[in-house]
């Protein structure tokens, strides 16, 4: 009973020291990283959009509600020129081949798809994974959000494809049903 | 002269990839690309040498009985801290090792680090023997991905290297070309060792 308790407790010591060292390093990380994933999707948004638009965070109740009904929305940004509203981006998780892609896509208030960036992914390289390149990403530009959005996919890479086209294409309801009015 | 000894066990005669055979799972799946390989390697020093050198300090107040949960947090803390300064300040790596990072922790060859060597030795040995084992690493990693995207997708360092009209072998780089590129070259490099052994006596 004694040597259980005296174990118990030396192990209670290095779970101790072990927490207090990650508490450190999570304080000398956690702003940088807070920082870098705001730069990630405001340097997506700007390139979706140009530079000339200025950016904001949808109104939260709004943005919390469909999120909600919509778990893998992550966040909604409007582009505004001036005042006016010039479109929204949708930031959702889709399923890739090798795991979840993280997608930036870009709809103008017209209805049409202003752009679409892959921001995160985990695909093979040399095949899914060149669905970050401008001239898959660029096939997106333009198409109407009227109908379901299709485009030539990646050869060797069909996985990939379906995983974006299907991100893309839940986003385009997200715009028709809730933003697009 | 000794250290030297343990250094160089590490890179050539135990080799954990090649010779050992361990930590086959990281191995086969991060050596897409060459910068993968070598960030996965890298990670990998850095945690096999803080947790050798904190296990190695800590053997005499570690009692037997708990030495391995004892182990699993020193190594947890390393590859967690290891985890978030990647996050910080190498996104596009800390990206594209994935979960392989996190699973650093059960990564076989650390833990065979702590039981075989610095439970049993010195810190300096053990920081020695962290940095050899973590380098034959990294070098199996950075030859295995050198050929596997040099090969399999044109590139090296996600330079192309060959004009447009080559065609990759896009094998190599999915899972199947991780087994026949790892079987080739554990081949050649124990040939190769073995020559050497043979010549030395």
């Amino acid at each position: 009973m004694k040597e259980t308790l005296k174990l118990g407790i030396i192990l209670f010591v290095f779970t101790v020291v072990s927490a207090g060292v990650l508490a450190v390093s999570n304080n000398a990380t956690k702003g940088k990283i807070a920082e870098l994933e705001m730069a990630g999707s405001i340097g997506a948004l700007q390139e979706i959009f140009g530079e000339d638009v200025k950016f904001q965070p949808l109104e939260e109740n709004k943005q919390n509600q469909i999120i909600e009904a919509n778990p893998s929305v992550v966040e909604i940004f409007e582009a505004l020129n001036g005042d006016s509203v010039v479109g929204y981006a949708i930031k959702n998780i889709s399923k890739g081949f090798g795991g979840d892609l993280l997608l930036m896509t870009g709809f103008n208030i017209d209805g049409t798809v202003s752009g679409m960036r892959v921001l995160e992914h985990s695909e093979t390289p040399g095949l899914g994974a060149r669905s970050e390149e401008p001239e898959f990403t660029n096939r997106f530009i333009g198409l109407s959000t009227a109908d379901d959005i299709t485009v030539e996919a990646l050869s060797g890479a069909t996985g990939t494809t379906n995983g974006v086209l299907a991100g893309v294409n839940s986003a385009r309801e997200i715009f028709n049903s809730e933003l697009s009015n | 002269m000794k250290l030297f000894k343990i250094f160089k066990n590490g890179i050539i005669n135990d080799n954990p990839i090649f010779v050992q055979l361990i930590g086959m799972c990281s191995t086969l799946a991060v050596t897409t690309s060459v910068s993968n390989g070598l960030a996965m390697g890298l990670a990998v020093v850095a945690v096999l040498m803080g947790s050798n050198l904190v296990i190695s300090l800590l053997r005499n107040s570690t009692p037997e009985k708990i030495r391995i949960p004892a182990f699993v947090i020193v190594i947890a803390t390393f590859v967690t801290i290891v985890e978030m300064f990647m996050k910080a300040y190498a996104q596009p790596i800390y990206q594209a090792l994935g979960i392989f990072l996190p699973l650093i922790v059960v990564n076989c060859i650390i833990f065979a680090r702590a039981e075989a060597f610095a439970f049993k030795n010195g810190p300096v040995a053990s920081l020695i023997d962290g940095l050899g084992m973590g380098l034959g690493y990294t070098l199996a990693l950075v030859t295995l991905s050198t050929v596997r995207e040099i090969f399999g997708a044109g590139s090296f360092f996600g330079i192309p290297l060959f004009g447009e009209s080559f065609q990759p072998a896009g094998i190599l780089v999915m899972p199947p070309g991780a087994f026949i590129v790892l079987g080739i070259l554990i081949g050649i490099f124990n040939v190769a060792r073995r020559k050497k052994a043979t010549s030395e006596i």
